[in-house]
């Protein structure tokens, strides 16, 4: 008997072997079971993607269960391929805020340029096929060691950058926030995370599932021709990365082209204002893992259908092509729209003859694949022939994997708090200022178009968050921001995670928005070792917690898992989160530039002696487990009293605190006024031990990293603002601005333009 | 009756939605006229050519879009006297097209906006503008003050003038150059420029003043929401930055 199973065992590995599928042995039996005979080769192919982790989610589904979703500003929870938020009503009309959160790690350390690129490239869809309209991407960005200019993590450096840039760019597409860190444990596995975010009004959402009624309706394939690119790229981004299987690996990456994307994604509002004018309720979904055949059974499924899809009316690159390779394969560019038979002509018209897709690209076009049926059955057919035959439920349904996870195992924490003590301010501000996680992004986001589609109000790099007009000619505003600090994770993954929260919602909050709500992607290692799986379930806790204690529910993320090489190492657990934000009023925005010498200056937010994870940590080669607390009630009444302050318009300026602290932030304030043509401000702030009272050192309150903001409030606006900040702690007066380009710490003065020399110089050779 | 005005999208084209919304803001009557509707385009009375990316900037920006047939009709209403205005990658096409400067024949341009220095990069920067001939050189500056200085964003690739310098002078001469780069006081230097542009080159303008090429976009700092520390009252308009631009357009194009 035993002897049997094991042979029965080898035979499967090596049918997933051969056909070069990741399915299990165990998954292959549970297929064999189900549909009692061998699985054909499309079969086994579907199964592998639609059963990857990128599809299924199959050992994290349970766990994002845990997070909030709702609340009175969730239009729509994470079920579909993008969230949604209400943002305000604007003439009789409710708008939401359509978001996803996407990475594409994997291949961008493959293959950085086409990697980065077509991470765009699958979100912008997944925001599109909601029916929205792209207004803003995001993105945060995790890399290795980038001093060797020759090494491969400098490639991937500036690879990612130019696809980010080339991609954007070209569909005309904003990039308005982002973060950027440089962490040896990124050497073998980046992080390209991407964010996406769209403008619909409430009642014109497009959902990704057949509508009720659908059966016998049309399904149509729109955008590039199928080809072999990006073969196996689910379960591809579901292993492990081995360096020797390189140029295999790269076959499975996807090719971008956005000029493609950006004739459909007008096709597509051209469509979505056919369908507006007629009243009609239709499907439409991205293409993404899994292919053809992912998306379609996906969307019928979610509508209670089955499908009938003829391969061979799918527009193809190249003859010939193995039915399973057209059937899952991950062509870039494709869209998939359920829609009734008599509108299929109207939709071909518009895509294939107003915006003339043949035109744009070899064989590109809008074409009836196939139709939805009320039997839940998923079936393909290839030259005449059925090639794959199953039940739909049991191809979309609920594959899970509920994975041993233990406690972390509590760091060694030391029991003395190394004291900062021996180093002098004037050493440690210019080594804050040049280190890599604090200098100027500029190099990078200068690359990026901030203000196409002319809704920019603070573009990438102009604070912590972006900032748009998502509805011209109304005042509505709404606010992006990222975070996520790898040197947090490494030392404590749930708080890591708690502060990812914080400071997304922080950033958001400087400028006068409210935050309204997140989303995030887990970038993990492998869930099969308990250790980093562990990680995984700790993080989840974490942004929980935040996002209970913020009222911040998530409305869409991902989940990226295997992020470690073939020798084993993984990433630092990185919780990245994206904050969205609300302003009612445009004209209540606050920005980040200093404005005018004489103003006073506010600490909003009590420093902590807590130094773990900071940047000055690293910059004295010192390290401490320590991460600063977050004390939410104290939290929940410093933003209201931000949102009070700037609705009375009492700010001249704000700035969210972040790496490198205090100084670092009023530095980049000031830096951002220095233009030429212009009156320079410079900052006075008094010794720190006045203000903290000596509860901290005055290098914790310079650099410490505790969050909070410092504002500039003019001198005729000080007894209201005082009036107003009362009753909140962690408030502290402690400085003025000045008319001297000067930042004056107690007796000590630094030239803010050497300063901002420092600043400005450590990317400029990485991205010249 | 009102003059209207064609915005003319390539595919590639992406910034057609806010220039066709900040003409009309500025009381021009401005439609979207895609390229497989050309045939419709010698019914405008004037000629809008947005940013973007028109053909994917194959071979060098605007030099595909420069042969499309549209042109044809963009052609042959510029040589008509019809004002046209190009902006960034629409100035692109209409250098390619040989449309401006206009000193030689169609299609065969004489200048190039090409490749940024001295990184070969996409730059988007905030910059300033500064008209360098007399308003009245060209109908579509005429409304604006002398000297004028106008905020804007570039963003582009190929945003520097390159030319022989015979033709640079013939340039300087012919007072072709219609905007430079400048600060926001109306300095101008070196550094004022983000690419390094020959003669520090924003815009050009034909000999006959009808077709103009500006490189950086006007219309991404237009409304009070684009630069709110600049915010005067509470109209959506800006009553200075690049909307004062475009309502010099319209205002040439309801005097003709």
């Amino acid at each position: 008997m035993r002897r049997c199973n094991n042979r029965a065992a080898l035979r499967e590995r090596r049918l997933a072997e051969i056909a070069g599928v990741a399915l299990r042995s165990d998954e292959l039996a549970r297929i064999r079971d189900r549909l009692g005979r061998e699985p054909s080769a499309v079969e086994l192919h579907a199964f592998d993607a639609q059963w990857s982790e990128h599809c299924s989610y199959k050992s994290s589904r349970h766990l994002l269960k845990k997070l909030p979703t709702s609340g009175t500003a969730v239009v729509l929870g994470p079920a579909e391929d993008s969230g949604i938020l209400h943002l305000g009503e604007w003439k009789g009309e409710r708008y939401g805020i359509v978001i996803a959160h996407e990475s594409h790690n994997h291949p961008s350390q493959v293959v950085p340029f086409e990697g980065a690129a077509t991470g765009i490239g699958g979100i912008v869809r997944d925001v599109l096929c909601m029916g929205a309209e792209l207004i803003a991407v995001a993105d945060p960005l995790r890399f290795g060691r980038i001093e060797d200019p020759h090494s491969h993590q400098r490639y991937v450096a500036q690879g990612v950058v130019d696809g980010i840039s080339a991609y954007g760019n070209a569909i005309g597409v904003p990039n308005i926030a982002g973060d950027l860190y440089f962490d040896e444990r990124f050497d073998d596995n980046c992080l390209v995370n991407v964010v996406a975010m769209g403008i619909v009004k409430e009642s014109d959402v497009i959902h990704s599932y057949a509508p009720p009624g659908a059966d016998g309706w049309d399904i149509v394939l729109v955008g590039k021709a199928t080809d072999p690119s990006g073969f196996g790229g689910a379960s591809f981004s579901s292993l492990t990365l081995d360096a020797q299987d390189e140029d295999s690996n790269k076959g499975a990456v996807q090719v971008p082209d956005p000029f493609l994307k950006s004739v459909i994604m007008r096709a597509s509002y051209r469509v979505f204002r056919f369908l507006r004018e007629q009243g009609l309720t239709v499907g439409f979904k991205d293409l993404g893992a899994g292919g053809i055949m992912g998306c379609s059974a996906e969307i019928v499924s979610a509508g209670g259908y089955g499908a009938r899809i003829d391969l061979d009316a799918v527009n193809v690159a190249i003859e010939g092509m193995r039915p399973e390779v057209i059937a899952v394969g991950e062509t870039q560019e494709r869209l998939l729209w359920v829609v009734p038979p008599t509108v299929t002509p109207e939709l071909l018209r518009i895509y294939n003859d107003e915006y003339t897709l043949p035109e744009i690209a070899y064989n590109a076009r809008a074409t009836r694949i196939g139709s939805v049926t009320a039997e839940k059955r998923y079936v393909l057919t290839h030259g005449g022939q059925s090639v794959m035959d199953v039940d739909i439920e049991f191809l979309t349904g609920s594959i899970r994997d509920e994975l041993p996870f233990g406690e972390l195992p509590a760091r060694d924490v030391t029991s003395e708090r190394p004291l900062v003590t021996g180093v002098q301010l004037d050493e440690l501000i210019e080594r804050v200022l040049a280190h890599p996680d604090v200098c100027s992004r500029a190099p990078l986001y200068r690359r990026y178009d901030s203000v196409v589609r002319g809704c920019t109000v603070i573009p990438r790099g102009a604070a912590g968050a972006g900032v748009l007009a998502p509805v011209p000619g109304s005042p509505l505003g709404v606010a992006l921001a990222v975070a996520g600090n790898p040197r947090y994770s490494h030392i404590n993954v749930r708080l890591a995670a708690e502060h990812a929260v914080y400071e997304a919602v922080r950033k958001v909050v400087a400028t006068g928005a409210r935050a309204i709500g997140l989303t995030d992607c887990l970038n993990f290692g492998n869930p099969r070792k308990v250790d980093h799986y562990s990680e995984l379930v700790a993080a989840i806790d974490g942004l929980a917690r935040a996002s209970e204690h913020f009222h911040t529910p998530f409305v869409s993320g991902n989940v990226s898992l295997y992020n470690e090489s073939a020798g084993g190492r993984a990433i630092p657990g990185s919780a990245i989160v994206a904050c969205v934000g609300v302003l009612n009023d445009l004209a209540t925005v606050v920005t980040m530039p200093l404005k005018s010498a004489g103003s006073v200056l506010y600490l909003i937010g009590a420093p902590q002696g807590a130094l773990g994870g900071s940047v000055l940590l690293d910059v004295l080669g010192r390290s401490d487990e320590h991460l600063p607390r977050i004390d939410y009630e104290t939290i929940a009444a410093q933003h209201d009293l931000m949102y009070e302050a700037t609705q009375a318009r009492l700010f001249r300026s704000a700035r969210a605190i972040g790496n490198g602290g205090l100084l670092t932030a009023l530095c980049e304030a000031a830096f951002a006024t220095m233009r030429k043509g212009r009156a320079v401000v410079g900052a006075q702030i008094d010794d720190a031990f006045q203000w903290t009272h000596g509860t901290v050192g005055d290098l914790e309150a310079c650099f410490g990293e505790s969050g909070g903001f410092v504002v500039e409030v003019a001198a005729d606006d000080v007894e209201s603002f005082e009036g107003l900040a009362d009753e909140v702690s962690g408030v502290y007066e402690i400085g003025v601005t000045i008319d001297r380009p000067m930042l004056v710490v107690d007796d000590q003065a630094f030239d803010l333009h050497r300063l901002q020399e420092i600043w400005s110089a450590p990317l400029r050779e990485v991205y010249p | 009756m009102s003059k209207r005005i064609a915005v003319l999208v390539f595919p590639g084209t992406n910034s057609e939605d806010e220039t066709t919304r900040l003409l009309r803001d500025c009381g021009g009557d401005a439609h979207l006229v895609h390229w497989s509707r050309a045939q419709t385009l010698p019914s405008y009375d004037a000629y809008v050519l947005p940013g973007g990316f028109a053909y994917e900037d194959r071979i060098r920006a605007g030099a595909i879009a420069a042969h499309d047939a549209a042109m044809d009709h963009v052609i042959a209403a510029a040589q008509e006297g019809k004002l046209v205005l190009g902006i960034c990658n629409g100035a692109q096409i209409l250098l390619e097209a040989g449309l401006v400067p206009g000193t030689g024949e169609i299609r065969r341009p004489t200048a190039a906006f090409t490749k940024n220095a001295p990184a070969p990069h996409f730059v988007c920067a905030h910059v300033h503008v500064k008209l360098r001939v007399d308003p009245t050189r060209s109908a579509m500056t005429a409304a604006l003050p002398r000297d004028a200085v106008i905020p804007a964003w570039t963003a582009n690739g190929e945003g520097r003038l390159a030319a022989s310098a015979e033709h640079l002078h013939e340039l300087e001469a012919g007072s072709h150059v219609a905007f430079v780069y400048a600060h926001e006081d109306g300095s101008v230097d070196d550094s004022a420029s983000p690419n390094q542009s020959a003669l520090g080159v924003a815009g050009l303008v034909n000999r006959e003043g009808n077709v103009l090429a500006l490189m950086p976009h006007p219309e991404r700092d237009a409304w009070t929401f684009n630069h709110p520390d600049r915010r005067r009252g509470d109209a959506m308009l800006a009553t200075s930055g690049g909307a004062v631009f475009f309502r010099s357009f319209v205002e040439a194009l309801q005097r003709t």
